[in-house]
């Protein structure tokens, strides 16, 4: 393995990224660690397309604004010393035997895939989530990876206790120890799992075809960087292979396959450097423009990406209304659109979700909303006490709240269903609902009335009602609602999210 | 002694024998309630524990013992939603001083476990102290058991419960939407897997089934603050009674009977602890119960 200075940060940023990647879920402590983000508010991919489709400044893309500027100063560092899933190709490749390059993803491939995305959310369709090289990563492992590890794990621990019963107990802290520091708490089934590996498989697969294929030929976030580190006057002298020697193209892993060094396509791992036999070359600030290549993207490509994202941008919007009466954000997402500018589809929220109450939309939001966070009620409900997606989302897209302002934000109304709810439909008491509404004043309350039962024998149950201006929506409800089939009472959507009035005591009240 | 008089006394005592021991019986079955008044947790709870013979007469040394708090809610102590933290930490603190080889505290509870074992404050409060598990539900665990009860014929329950050799009950006395009130017999829902909502539908005798399987070797009720109101979880202050009584007995259903009467409520007005008097679990005519203000 390497030893040199970019390959030791790489590392460094690969295990960084793991740690704060197991470290995104609840561990006994209401306030998360506030890091956990980090790779996505250092993202200047995250920034432009935030910037585009918000058209407004929120100060947690700060890094990403400095990670900018320093991309103008210094170039494409990010790529060869930072990009934790450039570093897991740059690990893999070496494994893989290369055939020939790919040509139909040479060129301007990659404009086509920038261009459309920023000019999209221009157009207040903000997909650069979906080709963000970190939320890439991040989704396969929250998605699949992650909930695999945790559930063979915990499948061979089940399995011990069916072999050796309690004295299992002799080993647990052993089980507990990884249980309660790598694993997920709970082993959650994701939508879009499968998906989302095969991508991320994918990109590693490209392997085969040339080192860092994904990177050089496709990566929005690359491609971005590139461009803007092409200003920078921080560069490799000479720019251009030598006449005697050569050896670079050898050395370099992305782009001196040809005479000039195309200066976007530079991630400054400075292998050239340490491998040339003659110490000739330098990486310093130079004025020296000379062999940078032609100004791309050319304008055809300019315009006709910057056209394909406004193309896009209509289509996308379409929804059907079904699936919108069941679309349920994650508390304190007031407004459907302004929520869509803002989010990155990185992840974070549904891997922090404490109840695992968060799963991407597969087709819930139409194509606008692809990979978008929903809550599903039947699978996991929203803590009241809790306040953790706030806290990870990068962008402030659901927004960070006291937890006294989170318990009374509005996710959607409850709604009985009295086809299914017991003491409607079949004159038996039940009100496990209401047991377990957290609003203090109880949203949900019944009342006892006599009816007459499905055996024509009157008796008195207990029917529950809802009181909506005090529902948040919660779900808790819906989530515990005894029946098999279908709940007798649903969450559903709502347009006007304005936060339940009344003040709940606190803390935890 | 010669052969007649032997006849003579096997005689006398075959016949006295049942009166005698019936007699012996009776005194044993009055049920003793004892109740404890202060605003020092742990001496309060200690106290109603010593009444009742204290915990050597409950705990052999090396048994296993369950504790069964309700710490099913993600609220802080003040909601009185939870089993106090002071108190349980007592009751554990004097069945290892009775020589238990381990003590085991959990719960399955109905908000996130991480949560509601953090905020109620047992979790953190039991800490560090040996030979004390205070661990979260296992699913694999729950074993499915015969309860050939009036509704319900079997259940999951808890394999560390069924295993252990001394179990106690360890709940917050608290108003309930569906039953009134929860307490004894209620907290034994705890140990349950599947699911449970299921028996709201025929709450009271799904618990008298339960409750006829399962003893609870002693009840002890935290009373040190109440839910008057919005139970089981509560959430305003304003629902809060602070009572400072600790309430134990042997028999879950006088221990429930007394707790009762703390919400100005008869026994009688609560089905759970009525279901549980007629299928003979225990006392619920307050008349016929010993209580010793300890």
């Amino acid at each position: 393995m390497k030893r040199t200075p970019s390959r030791i940060s790489q590392l460094f940023f690969l295990a960084l990224f793991l740690i704060l990647f197991v470290q995104t879920e609840y561990r006994g402590k209401d306030e998360i660690n506030a890091a956990v983000n980090t790779f996505f508010r250092v993202n200047p991919l995250v920034l432009f397309s935030y910037v585009l489709a918000a058209k407004s400044w929120t100060w947690l893309l700060l890094p990403a604004l400095l990670m900018t500027l320093a991309t103008l100063a210094l170039g494409r560092f990010f790529c060869g010393w930072i990009c934790p899933l450039g570093t897991i190709l740059d690990l893999v490749t070496t494994r893989i035997r290369k055939t020939t390059p790919i040509k139909a993803l040479k060129g301007n491939t990659k404009y086509w895939l920038l261009l459309p995305l920023l000019s999209a959310s221009l157009f207040n369709l903000n997909l650069s989530g979906l080709l963000d090289p970190i939320a890439i990563l991040l989704r396969g492992l929250t998605f699949l990876l992650h909930p695999l590890a945790g559930l063979a794990t915990r499948e061979a621990w089940v399995g011990l206790y069916h072999l050796i019963g309690e004295r299992r107990d002799a080993v647990a802290p052993a089980y507990n120890l990884i249980h309660d520091n790598i694993l997920p708490f709970r082993d959650t089934i994701y939508p879009l799992a499968l998906f989302s590996t095969v991508v991320l498989l994918t990109i590693i697969a490209l392997e085969r075809f040339e080192t860092r294929t994904w990177c050089r030929d496709l990566c929005p976030l690359g491609t971005l960087l590139g461009w803007l580190g092409r200003f920078s006057p921080f560069r490799r002298i000479p720019a251009a292979l030598c006449g005697d020697c050569g050896a670079c193209r050898e050395l370099c892993p992305t782009s001196f396959d040809q005479k000039n060094l195309v200066q976007e396509e530079c991630i400054l791992c400075m292998d050239c450097q340490r491998g040339c036999p003659h110490e000739r070359i330098s990486f310093r600030p130079s004025l020296a423009l000379k062999g940078a290549g032609p100004l791309q993207p050319e304008r055809r490509v300019l315009l006709g990406g910057m056209a394909a994202g406004v193309l896009l941008a209509v289509p996308a919007k379409f929804r059907s209304p079904e699936q919108v009466s069941r679309l349920l954000r994650p508390p304190g997402v007031r407004s459907e659109d302004e929520f869509l500018k803002r989010c990155v589809r990185c992840g974070e929220c549904m891997k922090v979700c404490l109840k695992s109450a968060l799963y991407p939309a597969a087709y819930q939001a139409g194509i606008e909303g692809f990979y978008t966070p929903l809550m599903i009620p039947r699978l996991g409900y929203c803590e009241y006490n809790c306040t953790l997606c706030g806290q990870v989302c990068p962008t402030g897209a659901i927004p960070l709240l006291p937890v006294e302002s989170k318990r009374r934000e509005v996710v959607g109304k409850a709604v009985f269903d009295k086809n299914h709810c017991l003491p409607f439909a079949r004159k038996i008491d039940c009100i496990v609902c209401e047991e377990h509404c957290p609003i203090p004043e109880k949203a949900i309350r019944s009342r006892a009335v006599t009816v007459i039962g499905i055996d024509g024998i009157a008796r008195t149950v207990k029917e529950p009602y809802i009181v909506e201006e005090i529902c948040n929506g919660c779900g808790i409800c819906e989530n515990v609602c005894p029946l098999e089939t279908k709940s007798g009472i649903d969450i559903f959507a709502v347009k006007d999210r304005t936060p339940i009035s009344r003040e709940p005591s606190s803390p935890y009240g | 002694m010669d052969r007649r008089t032997f006849l003579k006394a096997s005689g006398a005592a075959s016949l006295l024998a049942p009166v005698l021991i019936r007699e012996a019986l009776a005194a044993r079955e009055q049920s003793l309630v004892a109740v404890a008044e202060g605003t020092d947790y742990p001496a309060i709870t200690r106290k109603v524990i010593n009444s009742l013979g204290g915990m050597k007469k409950f705990v052999k040394p090396g048994d296993i013992v369950v504790v069964k708090p309700n710490m099913g809610w993600d609220k802080a102590i003040e909601f009185a939603a939870n089993t106090h933290p002071l108190v349980v930490r007592t009751v554990v603190e004097e069945c290892l001083a009775a020589g238990a080889k381990k003590v085991k505290v959990f719960d399955n509870t109905c908000n996130d476990s991480r949560r509601c074992y953090v905020n109620s404050g047992i979790e953190n409060i039991l800490k560090g102290m040996k030979n004390v598990e205070c661990k979260h539900i296992e699913t694999e665990r729950f074993k499915k058991v015969t309860l050939n009860g009036h509704f319900l014929k079997e259940w999951e329950l808890y394999d560390e419960a069924l295993s252990a050799n001394v179990y106690i009950n360890v709940p917050i006395a608290k108003h309930h939407g569906l039953s009134k009130l929860t307490l004894g017999l209620k907290n034994i829902m705890g140990i349950m897997g599947g699911s449970r909502g299921y028996i709201h539908r025929n709450i009271d005798v799904a618990l008298a089934d339960l409750n006829a399987h399962f003893k609870s070797h002693l009840t002890i009720i935290d009373a040190t603050r109440i839910l008057t109101a919005h139970g089981p979880q509560g959430g305003n202050i304003a629902d809060v009674k602070v009572l400072n009584k600790v309430i134990a007995s042997t028999d879950i259903v006088a221990a429930d009977a007394y707790a009762t009467t703390l919400f100005g409520l008869k026994p009688a007005d609560i089905p759970v602890t009525v279901a549980a008097y007629k299928r003979g679990l225990g006392e619920m005519d307050l008349g016929k119960i010993k209580i010793v203000k300890a």
